[in-house]
């Protein structure tokens, strides 16, 4: 029975956190993203590998690995398996990911690597190396993996570059989504994706309960904060990861700057204006309609408002915005930074993401105004602390839509939590009539399909139809007679005829035989004439013949007397007929059976 | 001293410390809360770490006994209908924890809570027990508490055993794996403490876990689902994996019968899994391997799979030495029939020596399996190369190796992968049309191809190995990660190639190749794809760094564009590409195959190589180049091909970095330069240099004012205090070794005029508290030995040497931020 299977494999014992999900669908497999959990230190924060084959090797079992866009959550993970665990396949994604993908890694890797101390981690080299596996793919690009399996990717807004794909064998496909946004931003445009009826669509479900407030309130509200503490004299933290929202936020604050006249100086600390430029500019087709249109007249990412930061800029005196890294106050610059401004209330850091446990972000985030620092130093927490979302997930209206979009057969729910789901999995069920499902994690889906096999008809066969007069109608299913032959690995329904001379074989006729025992003294002849006159009074509309030979046929059926070896007063009849006659030939038998009329006198 | 701070800092995070037994009972009473949730889902596994790590260094039982709030969370949580799934998994992994240690184990009988956790009044009816965390934590906590011959009775009494029969075949594949490794370690502890040492057992002789648990995969491999055969043959395959005691013989005569059995039915059940438990049992050092039951099943095991199927199998075998030679001569001749197949389809001559000649080349159910679809030929002939590659390297494969018709073959597989096969024969045809553009074989061929580099092989065969190398570089269809694996096949293959000893210059034909080679090259480098023109100048390194030194190819390539192009690509638009041109450049120069830089005064240099790295090092916005710029530099400097002005401009550029990286490398410059001017570090320095002539003592003041005047010191004092621990690391690493070599001087100096400190160390004290934007004045020798000499260097290093997050990772904060970020859940849905 053809089925596809879908396993998410986030880690053993673990829920949520990062996004690697196993696909089998007509005997391919396909790994979609490859993340890792950046709130574990030790081998957790990796998809556990070994589950996906237990015997043979990852390259001969994997088809290929898809990444959806370039969060450290869904490709964290993709150098360790590509250069350590020895995945030596392909690796698709689009070309902005391809770009910003190891820009990412590279930062997280010299977290873990080089601040930590920590061993088993990927190297630079690692991550280049891994890169150059990419298959990088434009968008609606139908591309083959291999003679079979064929993705395309879609447009999911989320981040720059980020794509849902179509994973296509023959008939049978899956969607995945990813993470995506079904409203436009500011520098992004929505996910769309055509009706491509796919028999599963797994999408994410992040905010599967939310109907989340408007992106644009979440903006006013930071250039409120962000404004206020400037205007009163205060500097502004804004702790970010090299790119992405980072981008984001400097556009929205570059813009507020022009409109409202501010002279007060952003910085950005490590030349990222310079990386983000550099990238949308690469990418303007991947950005929105906007950004697009007035990229002629003015490109948004040259900033006028935002200048490279230097250390000795954190003393000096009045109002400022900096933009430091890392997002997670654990380290460095943005560390030190907030080591210098926390003590003054009138300042303010922002928070725009997540922040594992044990980092500085983490404790301010929940309320800790007095942090422990190395050498038992205690931080007074004095500024103000702010968390922004903007994240760009799309919520339970924007995942019923995209359900809406590609009519998919079944839904399946991921990266969300369970109880969240079941609410969105009874809307999907109840609203489009499909079937709805959320593994947990390590746990298998199995979906049964009817894959449809293309059959082509003989030209021959068509005609004879034709001849006889019954013309095709287009929205109507019709019986049609053939031989199915399977020649070159192709289906065709051709005439018997044909058949047999393309698969030179000789015809053979098949016939059913059967004996009836009559008691009749006359000679076998005049049984015979008994026999043909009873048949033709019976059966008007055939064609019942008297052959010279004493047999009388009708249509295909032939029936012939002889006398019974033992019983002379007993005939036997030899009643013979084709398959195509099987019914007349069994109702003439059952007929014959009854006896013959008993004859004048 | 170092080693006793160290020790005491790691067991201060060990045992439960005041600070943490105190913040114990509120979290307790956090947890045991429905209403309350912890945010982070991380945070319990850290939780569960950290016991683990207490449970370890000291008694459970104390442990509990002092901290009561522990005790009253499990009861707590096994009194709550509407327990969260994640907080019901920590409890049953937690009290697992405890009962690992015997005492602790009856102190918590004695309270019935085991039984409640882990018995029939279990959490097996509540909702949450349908999460598998919860399953897989109940399973993770029997497994943690099995540890003595208590908890083996505990097993039996509370039927334990049985539910865990049940989830192995459980629908999330960790929890069933789980249960399956829980299976084996209930076993091996039960045979620890019963039979261990018996020659041979009875059925009697069991213990009743053991035999239990064998009863139950005897049963499971004669069902009929093949399910259930799976999951005793894995369980079986994890015991003779890790369990190598005497019964594991036994075990293996009493199952063996059954396992022989699998082979009769129609189709094979878990065929992959009986692989997987014949290697196991054949790789175990106590099973009895030469009573020839096990070879025998193997090679009937063989006999009966299809090829993809046998597969890791035949791998298995082959690697193994006590294998016996027939089944090893025929799982070799098995693994080489796709080989076969190709070389008797592209062969005009019958019969190919020393390799695939006799019945399997020409077995035409083989051939007719092998050539079935696309897919199975390139799968088939993927594990093949793949394992073959395995192998190659391997003391123990076949010998002997047959090197040269392998490579034949894998010569021929590339030629019909590019379509430069002539095809001979239909089969060739059908073969041509399968693997012509196919990447997949492409990359594990080339792979293999690189592998047989290591052999010796006929002269011949080696030009038809260059010949099809250079087709693969030259050809635009090649993908550019076939053209990568072309360039490492290739490496691997130059140095190989046929020289006579002693004689420093090319071989004809090698020079040959590298003429021809050298066009293609050119073309690479100009490739629109950045990964080939990445490939091509990493190639083109490794080239210049073997072959370098010799004048045919010194002569080769400076008559090529390659130096003046590869120049060009240090303006490419991918910044890894810039970063490769960089290092290819610089092996250039290294090599005296491009103009030596001079100082950067020199006007000529300024326009020259010198001044395009200096330019990459202060304009470029991405860290790759300036870093490979950095390696450079350092290895001009060891090379002898810098001085103090090169030396002043560079850590100017440098000490201004943004990357982290980039600085860090700036003070291994400056190491190295420091090297140069006082000598070798003293011990263990990973920065050895030539041994060059140190300056004698007296020299010393004048040494110092070049580091001055070089603006090192300056550089090292300010990265002293660097945001980044590994920059902080490092300059603390050179002002030690700078000290250290300038300690002599110091003792002389002593008696002479102290000199005024104050100015310095005031600046000093402004860098540490991060205000950096005063400049350090001219520093005079006196003033640098008598600042070295007041820093506590040695204590900087040791706080440097704690991680960055050695306050993230406390159990305190650990426990603060769970009970600060109870309810907090809104950021927890962002991604990274």
């Amino acid at each position: 029975m053809p089925e596809i299977r879908v396993t998410p494999l986030v880690g053993a014992g673990q829920d949520v956190g990062r996004s690697c999900i196993l696909v089998s669908i007509a005997g391919k497999n396909v790994m979609l993203d490859c993340g890792m959990h950046m709130g574990f230190n030790d081998d957790r924060r990796f998809p556990d590998f070994s589950y996906i084959t237990q015997n043979g090797r990852l390259t001969d079992f994997l088809d290929c690995v898809i990444i959806s866009h370039f969060h450290l959550d869904h490709c964290g993970a993709l150098p360790y398996f590509s250069e350590m665990v020895g995945y030596d396949g392909p690796i698709y994604m689009t070309h902005p990911t391809q770009a910003i993908c190891p820009i990412l890694l590279e930062d997280y890797r010299k977290i873990a690597v080089d601040k930590k101390g920590e061993a088993n981690f990927f190297t630079s080299q690692m991550i280049k190396d891994c890169m150059k596996k990419v298959v990088a793919v434009h968008l609606h690009q139908t591309v083959q993996v291999d003679d079979e399996l064929e993705i395309k990717a879609y447009y999911a807004g989320h981040v720059l570059g980020a794509a849902m794909f179509q994973i296509k064998v023959g008939s049978e496909s899956v969607v995945y989504t990813g993470d995506y946004n079904m409203t436009p931003d500011r520098h992004l445009g929505a996910a769309w994706i055509d009706k491509c009826r796919p028999n599963l669509l797994i999408t994410e479900s992040t905010y599967a309960t939310t109907i989340r407030d408007s992106k644009r309130c979440r903006e006013r509200d930071f250039l409120k904060k962000v404004h206020e503490t400037v205007e009163r004299g205060g500097k502004v933290l804004i702790p970010v990861f090299a790119l992405g929202r980072a981008q984001e936020l400097c556009i929205l604050l570059e813009t507020f700057w022009e409109r409202m006249n501010l002279k007060v100086p952003i910085y950005f600390s490590t030349g990222l204006t310079e990386k983000a430029n550099h990238y949308y500019k690469l990418f303007i087709t991947w950005t929105n309609q906007k950004i697009r249109k007035t990229f002629v007249q003015r490109n948004m990412f040259e900033f006028k408002h935002i200048k490279a930061f230097d250390r000795a800029f954190a003393d000096n005196p009045g109002p400022m915005v900096v933009f430091a890294t890392p997002g997670m106050l654990h380290a460095g610059q943005s560390l030190q930074i907030f080591r210098k401004w926390a003590g003054n209330e009138k300042n303010m850091v922002i928070m725009p993401g997540y922040c594992v446990q044990g980092t500085v972000g983490h404790k301010i985030l929940s309320g800790q105004r007095k942090l422990e620092m190395e050498g038992r130093q205690v931080l007074e927490v004095k500024m103000q602390v702010e968390y922004m979302s903007f994240s760009a997930h799309a919520d339970a209206k924007g995942i019923m839509q995209l359900v809406g979009q590609a009519e998919p057969e079944n839904v399946l729910l991921v990266h969300g939590e369970a109880k969240k789901m079941e609410f969105l999995k009874q809307k999907i069920e109840q609203e489009f009539r499909v079937s709805c499902y959320m593994p947990a994690n390590g746990e298998t889906v199995t979906l049964p399909t009817s894959p449809s096999i293309p059959v082509g008809i003989s030209l021959g066969l068509l005609k004879r139809e034709m001849a006889q007069g019954l013309l095709p109608e287009a929205k109507k299913p019709r019986l049609l007679h053939g031989t199915l032959i399977m020649k070159d690995s192709n289906f065709r329904l051709v005439s018997s005829e044909q058949a047999l001379k393309e698969l030179g074989l000789a015809e053979h006729q098949l016939r059913f035989t059967c004996r009836v025992h009559l008691h009749d003294t006359r000679k076998e002849q005049e049984t015979a004439t008994r026999i043909y006159s009873h048949l033709k009074s019976i059966l008007k509309d055939h064609c019942v013949q008297h052959l010279p030979d004493g047999s009388v046929t009708v249509e295909s059926i032939l029936v012939q007397a002889a006398a019974h070896s033992e019983d002379p007063g007993t005939k036997v009849l030899l009643v013979s007929w084709t398959y195509q006659d099987e019914e007349l030939g069994s109702y003439l038998t059952s007929l014959l059976k009854k006896g013959l009329p008993q004859a004048p006198s | 001293m170092d080693g006793t701070r160290t020790g005491e800092a790691g067991t201060s995070s060990l045992i439960m410390d005041p600070e943490c037994s105190r913040l114990l009972p509120d979290l307790c009473a956090v947890l045991a809360d429905p209403r309350q949730l912890v945010a982070d889902d991380t945070c319990l596994e850290k939780l569960l770490d950290w016991f683990k790590t207490v449970t370890e260094a000291e008694s459970s039982l104390l442990l509990l006994q002092e901290n009561p709030c522990l005790v009253e969370l499990l009861a707590q949580v096994l009194k709550l209908q509407d327990v969260s799934s994640r907080v019901l998994s920590f409890v049953l992994r937690l009290a697992g924890l405890f009962a690992a240690q015997e005492h602790c184990f009856q102190y918590l009988q004695q309270g019935e809570l085991l039984l409640g956790l882990f018995g029939e009044a279990g959490p097996f009816g509540q909702a949450a027990w349908t999460v598998p965390t919860v399953r897989s934590g109940w399973i993770q906590g029997l497994h943690s508490l099995t540890q003595h011959p208590s908890a083996l009775d505990f097993l039996e009494d509370c039927g334990a055993i049985d539910r865990v029969f049940s989830l192995q075949g459980d629908s999330s594949l960790f929890v069933a794996s789980a249960a399956s490794q829980l299976l084996v370690h209930i076993l091996a502890l039960s045979m620890r403490g019963g039979a261990e040492g018996y020659p041979r057992h009875q059925n009697g002789d069991w213990p009743l876990c053991a035999q239990k648990i064998i009863n139950h995969v005897e049963e499971s491999l004669c069902s009929l689902a093949t399910s259930q055969v799976t999951q005793a043959l894995n369980v079986l395959t994890t015991t003779f994996g890790r369990c190598h005691s005497s019964w594991t013989d036994a075990l293996w005569v009493r199952l063996h019968p059954l396992v022989a059995r699998l082979l009769e039915r129609e189709p094979i059940p878990a065929a992959h899994s009986l692989v997987d438990l014949l290697l196991s049992v054949a790789r175990s050092p106590v099973v009895c391997s030469e009573e020839g039951s096990l070879w025998e099943t193997a090679a009937r095991t063989l006999n009966r799979l299809s090829q993809p199927q046998a597969g890791p199998l035949i791998l298995g075998l082959l690697k193994l030495q006590q294998c016996p030679q027939a089944l090893r001569t025929r799982a070799f001749g098995l693994l080489l029939q796709p080989l076969a197949c190709v070389l008797n389809a592209t062969t005009q001559a019958p019969g190919l020596p020393g390799l695939l000649d006799g019945p399997v080349g020409g077995d035409s159910a083989a051939v007719d399996t092998f050539l079935s679809s696309k897919a199975a030929c390139v799968g088939l002939l993927c594990q093949t190369l793949a394992h073959l590659e395995e192998l190659q390297p391997l003391p123990q494969r076949l010998s002997p190796w047959p090197q040269a018709p392998l490579l034949g073959a894998v010569v021929t597989v590339l030629q019909l992968c590019n379509g430069s096969a002539a095809p001979a024969s239909s089969v060739a045809g059908r073969l041509c049309g399968t693997l012509a553009g196919c990447v997949r074989v492409q990359r594990v061929a080339l792979d293999f191809l690189g592998t047989l580099s290591e052999g010796s092989s006929p002269p011949e065969l080696v030009a038809q190995v260059f010949a099809v190398l250079l087709e693969y570089l030259e050809s635009p269809d090649s993908s550019p990660m076939v053209l990568r694996k072309a360039f490492q096949t290739t490496l691997r293959w130059l140095p190989s190639s046929p020289k006579t000893p002693g004689c420093s210059e090319l071989r004809p034909h090698t020079l040959l190749f590298l003429r021809e080679l050298f066009p293609v090259l050119q073309k690479r480098l100009c490739s629109p794809c950045w990964e080939v023109r990445d490939s091509t100048l990493e190639f083109l390194t490794q080239l210049i760094r073997h072959w370098g030194e010799q004048a045919d190819f010194r002569h080769t390539l400076l008559d090529s564009e390659m130096p003046e192009l590869a120049q060009q690509l240090l303006r490419d638009p991918e910044s890894y590409v810039r970063a490769s041109a960089v290092t290819a450049m610089g092996q250039l120069c290294s090599r005296g195959l491009h103009a030596i830089p001079t100082s950067p005064d020199n006007p000529e240099a300024q326009q020259g190589l010198l001044g395009e790295f200096l330019h990459i090092l202060s304009t470029d916005s991405e860290g790759f180049p300036r870093r490979a710029v950095m390696q450079v530099f350092t290895e001009w400097l060891k090379d002898g091909l810098a001085d103090v002005v090169f030396m002043a401009t560079v850590l100017q550029v440098v000490s201004r970095d943004l990357d982290w990286e980039v600085r860090a490398q700036g003070l291994e410059l400056a190491l190295v330069f420091l090297t140069q001017m006082l000598g070798q570090p003293s011990l263990h320095c990973p920065y050895a240099v030539a041994p060059r002539e140190a300056a004698p003592l007296s020299q010393l003041p004048k040494v110092l004012q070049t580091l001055s005047r070089v603006r090192l010191l300056d550089f090292a004092f300010r990265a002293l205090f660097d945001c980044d621990r590994p920059v902080a690391q490092k300059s603390c690493d050179l002002l030690l070794f700078l000290r250290d070599k300038t300690a002599p001087y110091s003792c002389l100096q002593e008696a002479g005029d102290s000199p005024d400190l104050a100015s310095v160390e005031s600046v000093l004290r402004r860098w540490r508290v991060g205000e950096q934007g005063q400049p350090l004045e001219d520093l005079e020798p006196e003033s640098v030995l008598a600042i070295l000499r007041s820093m506590d260097l040695e204590d900087l290093q040791d706080t440097l040497a704690e991680s960055s997050d050695h306050v993230e990772k406390s159990p305190q904060s650990l426990l603060q931020d769970m009970l600060a970020t109870v309810s907090i859940l809104e950021n927890e849905a962002d991604c990274y």
